[in-house]
């Protein structure tokens, strides 16, 4: 009953010792408590009264002269310490490399060796205090403990040459310098504490464990990026056979399927993922490799509906796993980017992907359906659904907007289409410089005219598209001229003006602004032909050759409009000049336009290019005959 | 200015607020007819103003540091220090006051005190700084380790089960780190952060609704020109954080999402939309254009944000000739520190610093009651506004009553005093007042408008003397600089400052000292200025050991003044004796150059201006001791007995002034003088018994080959053993007598009176080595005072040992030795210095009346040991 004398009177040190001892597992105890208990907030509560706890005794316990009686106690005190605050706070801060530092010092203290050493950092420290401890045998149990702490600090802070020799040294084994780490740490081999030893949170095989899946998953993840897949391959199997929690799991099984189909044994990697959507309730990055995996082989209906359970998925929140007041695997993985294999977006981003990969496959109405949708999800106010729409490398906004209108109209549904585009322009009207100023400007011959951003000139390019398939002839043809006329004064040069938005780049690049200004006019100039306005439908048609020297629509629309003129020279030197290109080796349209542009060339495409030039020759050659 | 001067109407009498003028956490707020009130103490009073008694106080377990009201939900939450947020409900029944007896008063405070449940705590996080509601949002604030966190949470109810906690979105502010800590707890920034929403207008939002009491709807256009075309779309809520260091950060809330794994990216999602270069304040918006006939929305249509030191930036947009959209910021200078602020939405912004609360009409440019209406700048904002003073002096925290008449505003406020009030402002009238102005009138303004200049020509040359002293600090911060990184850089060799000392006997009053002369010499190629002083510690040896006693330590600062280049300073300091007449020899002198940055800095960074910045006065006594300045160590030195020894029996030609009297003289005279000075007595007494004792002595061997080694070509012309002698009195003021007679052999005087002789002669060690007798010099110490014998033996000890050890690292390797002589010799001190840890332990334990045997035996020790059986070599 020694702990219950009081501190005050003169108690031998034993016995305050064991009062320390005492409290340190009472705080253990707590904590362990703590992790049971199913009622979040008290969990909570109750795990930062153990952590508070364990701070004060480490500070009485720092408060006097180390001591080597006192050290061991005092380290397992450091060891529980650090294990609850980095699981509380998920994740490792300097904070702790503060506390084993100070550990270090305090074994170093007794040694009086201390002074010189005070500037080599961590790893010296380390280095002297492993020397050090070889005199002291009944340290080096929590001094591996504490080691497997430090190397949980620098795998999570990716300091692997530190790692590596620390593992070295606690080896013993510098001379046969094995630098691979899964090897280094499959070795180690930590002395088992005695029984009578102070309680601690985790103990150090419990780390070595965690250590070692937590290591070969990160091993596998950055062979998998470098491109070394057989060893990726092996490094993943090793951590998927180790001690993790489910959603770990999910994530190797995930890397799993990745490696495989890149190794190129598509039937394994499926295995593999649907083993990941069987094990845990995170069907995010699975899935999104599912439907690449699909895309690769070709499946589009297979793609398309991995996507479509994606984005179901995406919508449960799933409320956030209880962790463990452990040092976990999850604590030790590089923090989760979007530019990572396992990243699977977000619902609006996945619901834009669908939406994008329907249109692009030719399936016109459900991509529709799931633009209307993701519009809807997006600027749905009643419910707060607060999703990212698009990371930088993403469509902006107005684009999102462009692409569901031209997925509309693609539908056949270009009424809706229309709506979408005054929705569209609605919202913004505020931010666009005024346009009846604008124009009255431009009587005058004001110098500069203000910019006006490219997607409204897209806008009007579908707009007019739109009023086409409504039959519309004059509304078309206005809509047409109006965004040739913003696409002619905004000079591709002050592109930095208007109001910001993430990603304008991807509409603004020079090729894009060359395809939209030849797209609508080849709009216009097919409505001229349309209502039998030849002349003016050549000159647009010209005008387009001139603008975008590269696209070649023009040139066969031209074709046709000379030959329906009867300008028969004109016609023939064009089909010459065609004849010789086709010849040519076809450089492939390396250059990306926005998908909504892209959609739109496709129903400005000449519809058999190759009859044309066929006709075209045999009639030369009947005239010739003749 | 005239004219306004609020209704003030004192409600009630708080707590003073916790921290003084420099809080910036105390919050008062309303709620239909309910106050809520916060003194950034552990309270939160609830005060109703129609029945103008407080009604309810609610206790938390920390430091309440913001408070929300969400009208929707009818729920208060508090951000509680340490802890988390917790969330009250409005509707929760508290005992009405009413149900009360009147006449038991005493016994219990009318109102409930209501300690808050744990089970409030709806988010519980330590790390939590500041915190906003939005409709059914939380935007939490918190202080990581590295960076500021923004997290976005679904709304708890009161009384919620916070698990599953919803949170929907987190970004880390990387490109704004918070001040640098130190390792353990988190420090609570001194100016917390603010938070601010904002609106796209929409249908979605409703008009010119109040989110909570910190939100509000922009107008399109400068929504879309400052947070970009995404957020227009999406009509996303945008979330303003103004931090301590000044920076200015926005964040789409819709862009603000997680995808169960990931946080936001935050080169994406966080903005910077400005820097102000001082803590900000206060962030708010507001109307300034007139509102056109045919809208009933009232956007504000302009953001502004506030600094501590006044600093305050205002944003609006505009549209250039062309027609598009450009933004028009300006800063201004308001008076400063801001203490809090508050904008009515109607185009005024009221903010209050310690010499009272001031409002500036942002929409009607200036004051909005002033006779001057300068000039409005392109895009409708005032090129310089003047803030008129409302005469309320220190208001802490302040709140713009909402649904108050057109024209007139109120404001609750909080005194420093924790004073809670309402100012009403009668605006209205005093716009319409008549436009034709008497001439009496007229003159009255002229007077104020002549008052205001002079006010202002006096504020401009006090910011000047003060741009002056900044200067003239950064000046001799650079040549401090100079000679620090001179100093430092020439570790080795010889310094460019350096300090030498001499001891000299002097007389001082009716006693002899011993004095240290310090001569500081700057061979550097800069000046030593003022901020510079030499500090010199005297320390006696004798207590270097004992740590109880290092307070004995003296240490003398003494300013600089200016040291040119090439410049000598000489300063001489007493070393004792005392007051007790002992001598504690030896004493280390040790120099070191302090530069001190208080001194320098200090001067430039304290308020100028008439009233004081506590946050400053803070800020400059912050700085720890061990920043306050730059200490340069310049060396060291050890003064003992040889230094200190005199010697009257030779002719000091060198020494003018009066020889050395105390020990020179008759017995009777020092007898009588101990009489007259009983304090100096055991000197007397010690210098009498040193007559008449036998001699007790002491001697060193050195090798006669090392002596030469060493000494080099100092010993040519004399004996070895001159040589010697003078090389050990060379610091000593006999030195040179001791050169110019050749001695072998000297007789001086000890400062406590006692006759000391010191030898040298050469003697021939037999039995060492195989190859011979090893020819050593022996200097013998003889005096009849056992200390001085002591003394002097241990100072010629330190400095044979400082010789040894700077020849071994040259010197040839030592001749033969025979083993079994040195094991031999080694044996018997070992069995010496068995003998003497008995004695120790004896005499530790022994009673005390038998010490003069034991004491004995330990002086016969120390004399075996002393006696010279091994030389140095």
């Amino acid at each position: 009953m020694s702990h219950q004398t009081p501190l005050g009177s003169l108690v031998p040190q034993a016995n305050c010792l064991d009062l320390w001892r005492d409290k340190n597992d009472q705080l253990v105890r707590q904590a362990k408590v703590a992790q049971d208990l199913s009622f979040h907030l008290r969990r909570q509560q109750l795990a930062q009264d153990s952590l508070e706890g364990l701070r004060r005794l480490l500070d009485s316990l720092q408060g006097l002269p180390a001591a080597v009686p006192v050290l061991p106690l005092e380290l397992t005190v450091i060891c529980n310490f650090i294990t609850l605050r980095a699981s509380l706070a998920q994740g490792f801060t300097e904070d702790q490399a503060q506390d084993i530092h100070r550990g270090l010092e305090r074994v170093l203290e007794t040694q009086e060796q201390l002074g010189p050493r005070l500037e080599c950092g961590l790893r010296g420290l380390w280095s002297s205090v492993l020397c050090a401890s070889s005199l002291q045998p009944e340290l080096l149990p929590v001094l591996h403990h504490l080691a497997g702490l430090q190397i949980a600090f620098w795998l999570s802070t990716d300091c692997l040459e530190d790692l590596t020799l620390l593992l070295q040294t606690l080896n013993g084994s510098q001379s046969n310098a094995s630098e691979d780490l899964l090897m280094l740490l499959k070795t180690w081999n930590p002395p088992a504490k005695e029984s009578n030893a102070p309680l601690t949170l985790q103990d150090a095989w419990g780390l070595r464990a965690v250590l070692l899946t937590a290591s070969a998953y990160r091993q596998g993840l950055q062979e998998l990026i470098t491109g070394s897949l057989p060893r990726a391959l092996s490094s993943l199997h090793e951590a998927a056979s180790g001690l993790c929690s489910r959603t770990v799991l999910v994530q190797v099984y995930t890397a799993l399927g990745t490696c495989l189909r890149k190794m190129g044994s598509p039937q394994r990697a499926l295995l593999y993922l649907v083993a990941a959507l069987k094990g845990g309730s995170t069907w995010g990055p699975p899935l999104m490799e599912a439907s690449r995996l699909y895309q690769q082989l070709g499946n589009t209906a297979a793609e398309l509906e991995s996507l479509e359970l994606l984005v179901e998925a995406l919508s449960i929140t799933h409320s956030s796993e209880i962790s463990h007041l452990l040092i976990g695997v999850e604590l030790l993985l590089p923090q989760p980017d979007p530019a990572s294999l396992l990243h699977c977006g977000t619902q609006s981003q996945v619901k834009h992907l669908l939406a994008s990969r329907c249109l692009q496959t030719g399936r016109a109405e459900d991509a529709a359906e799931h633009y209307l949708d993701l519009l809807a999800l997006l600027l749905d106010d009643s419910e707060p659904k607060f999703f990212p729409p698009h990371c930088p490398p993403g469509p902006c906004m107005p684009e999102v907007f462009l692409e569901a209108a031209a997925a509309l109209i693609q539908a056949g549904r270009a009424q809706d289409a229309l709506t979408i585009c005054e929705e569209l322009f609605s919202r913004m009207s505020v931010l666009l410089p005024k346009m009846p100023r604008l124009w009255e400007d431009a009587r005058k011959g004001t110098k500069e005219s203000p910019h006006c951003p490219p997607w409204v000139s897209a806008m009007h390019l579908l707009q007019g598209q739109a009023w086409m398939r409504l039959g519309a002839q004059k509304e078309a043809i206005s809509e047409f001229s109006r965004c040739l006329e913003l696409l002619f004064q905004a000079s591709p040069k002050d592109k930095e003006q208007g109001p910001a938005s993430n990603c304008e780049q991807g509409c603004t690049s020079d090729m894009a602004l060359q395809q939209l200004r030849a797209a609508a006019l080849i709009s216009r100039g097919l409505e001229w032909v349309a209502s039998d306005q030849d002349t003016k439908a050549l000159q647009d048609f010209l005008l387009s050759i001139q603008v975008c020297p590269g696209n070649q629509d023009a040139s066969f629309h031209l074709l046709q409009t000379l030959r329906k003129l009867g300008r028969r020279d004109e016609a023939t030197a064009l089909w010459r000049r065609l004849e010789a290109q086709t010849k040519l080796p076809q450089e492939n349209a390396t250059w990306s336009v926005p998908l909504y542009l892209e959609t739109c060339l496709s129903w400005i495409h000449p519809p058999d290019r190759e009859t044309l030039l066929e006709e075209f020759r045999t009639s030369l050659l009947e005239t010739c005959d003749l | 200015m005239v004219g306004l001067t609020p209704r003030v109407d004192y409600l009630a009498d708080f707590c003073r607020p916790l921290g003084g003028l420099a809080a910036g956490r105390p919050r008062v707020l309303c709620h239909g007819v309910e106050i809520f009130l916060s003194t950034a103490r552990k309270q939160v009073y609830v005060y109703d103003q129609e029945r103008r008694l407080l009604t309810a106080v609610y206790t938390f377990p920390g430091q309440v540091w913001h408070l929300e009201v969400l009208s929707l939900r009818r729920a208060i939450y508090v951000l509680c220090a340490g802890r988390g947020i917790y969330c009250l409900s409005l509707d929760q029944p508290r005992r009405s006051p009413s149900q009360h007896d009147e006449d038991d008063e005493g016994s219990e405070p009318p109102f409930p005190v209501i300690p808050v449940d744990p089970d409030a705590c709806v988010l519980p996080d330590a790390t939590l700084c500041a915190f906003t509601v939005l409709d059914t949002m939380l935007v939490t604030l918190a202080q990581g380790p590295a960076h500021w966190k923004v997290q976005l949470f679904r709304c708890p109810y009161p009384g919620q089960d916070p698990r599953p906690r919803g949170q929907i979105g987190e970004v880390d502010l990387s490109s704004c780190t918070p001040l640098a800590r130190s390792p353990g707890e988190p420090k609570a920034p001194l100016f917390p952060p603010v938070l601010y929403c904002v609106s796209p207008p929409g249908p979605g939002v409703p008009h010119g609704h109040l989110h909570g009491t910190r939100g509000f709807t922009l107008e399109g256009s400068l929504f879309g020109l400052l947070f970009g075309a995404d957020a227009t779309l999406m009509e996303s809520p945008v979330l303003l954080v103004g931090l301590p260091s000044g920076q200015l950060c926005c964040i789409v809330l819709k862009t603000l999402g997680t995808s169960g794994l990931a946080t936001s990216d935050p080169k994406g999602t966080v903005k910077v939309l400005h820097h102000l270069e001082e803590p900000v304040i206060f962030i708010g918006a507001l109307r300034t254009e007139p509102l056109a006939e045919d809208m009933e929305d009232t956007y504000s249509d302009c953001l502004v944000a506030l600094g501590h030191h006044g600093r305050t930036l205002a944003i609006k947009a505009r549209r250039d000739e062309a027609g598009s959209l450009e933004p028009v910021l300006r800063e201004y200078c308001l008076p400063g520190p801001v203490l809090c602020a508050a904008c009515d939405g109607d185009g005024r912004v009221y903010h209050s610093t310690p010499s009272g609360l001031c409002v500036v009409d942002l929409a009607r440019a200036g004051a909005p009651w002033g006779p001057v209406q300068p000039s409005t700048g392109p895009g409708g904002l005032p090129s310089l506004p003047c803030p008129a003073s409302l005469r309320v002096h220190s208001v802490l925290a302040l709140f713009v009553s909402p649904g108050v008449p057109e024209g007139g505003t109120k404001l609750l406020a909080l005194s420093a005093k924790g004073r809670l009030m309402t100012c009403s402002l009668d605006l209205s009238s005093e716009t319409s007042r008549p436009a034709a102005e008497t001439a009496a009138s007229a003159g009255r303004k002229v007077k104020e408008l002549l008052g205001a200049i002079g006010t202002i020509s006096e504020r401009v040359s006090s910011l000047k003397k003060a741009v002056d002293q900044r200067n003239r600090a950064l000046t001799r911060l650079n040549e401090a600089m100079n000679v620090s990184c001179t100093l430092l850089s020439s570790q080795k060799g010889r310094r460019p400052v350096s300090c030498t000392t001499s001891a000299t006997w002097s007389r001082l009053g009716l006693r002899d000292v011993l004095t240290a002369t310090c001569l500081l010499e700057n061979r550097s190629a800069f000046g030593l200025g003022p901020g510079w002083a030499l500090c010199v510690q005297v320390l006696p040896s004798s207590h270097a050991s004992d740590l109880a006693s290092a307070g004995s330590a003296v240490t003398y600062t003494l300013p600089v003044g200016q040291l040119g280049p090439g410049g000598r300073w000489e300063m001489t300091l007493p070393l004792g004796p005392g007051e007790d007449g002992v001598l504690d020899l030896p004493v280390t002198v040790s120099y070191m150059l302090f530069y001190s940055l208080r001194e320098v800095v200090g001067g430039a960074l304290a308020p100028s201006g008439s009233f004081r910045d506590p946050s400053l006065d803070r800020g400059a006594s912050d700085i720890a001791p061990e920043q306050e300045g730059v200490c340069l160590p310049l060396g060291e030195h050890t003064v003992d007995l040889l230094q200190a020894l005199r010697f009257p029996g030779l002719a000091t030609p060198c020494t003018p002034g009066p020889g050395p009297l105390g020990p020179a003289r008759d017995p009777v005279d020092t007898f009588l003088a101990a009489q007259c000075r009983p304090g100096s007595e055991p000197a007397g007494l010690t210098s009498l018994r040193a007559k008449h004792l036998p001699p007790s002595a002491a001697a060193i061997r050195v090798s006669a080959e090392l002596l030469r080694a060493a000494l080099g070509d100092r010993h040519s012309g004399a004996t070895l053993c001159c040589a010697a002698l003078q090389w050990l009195l060379a610091d000593n003021a006999a030195a040179d007598v001791v050169r110019a007679c050749a001695l072998a052999s000297v007789q001086g005087v000890a400062p406590d009176g006692a006759d000391v002789h010191l030898t040298a002669r050469e003697v021939a060690v037999a039995d060492l080595c195989p190859a011979g007798p090893i020819a050593a010099v022996e200097i013998q110490v003889e005096s009849p005072s056992l200390a001085s014998t002591c003394g002097v033996h241990h100072a010629v000890v330190r400095r044979v040992q400082r010789m040894v050890s700077e020849q071994a690292a040259q010197g040839p390797s030592p001749p033969d030795l025979r083993v079994q002589y040195l094991h031999q010799i080694q044996a018997s001190h070992e069995t010496l210095l068995r003998e003497v840890q008995t004695l120790c332990d004896q005499r530790s334990t022994e009673d005390e009346a038998s010490p003069c045997a034991t004491a004995g035996r330990l002086l016969r020790v120390y004399e075996q040991l002393r006696s010279p059986s091994l030389p140095l070599l």
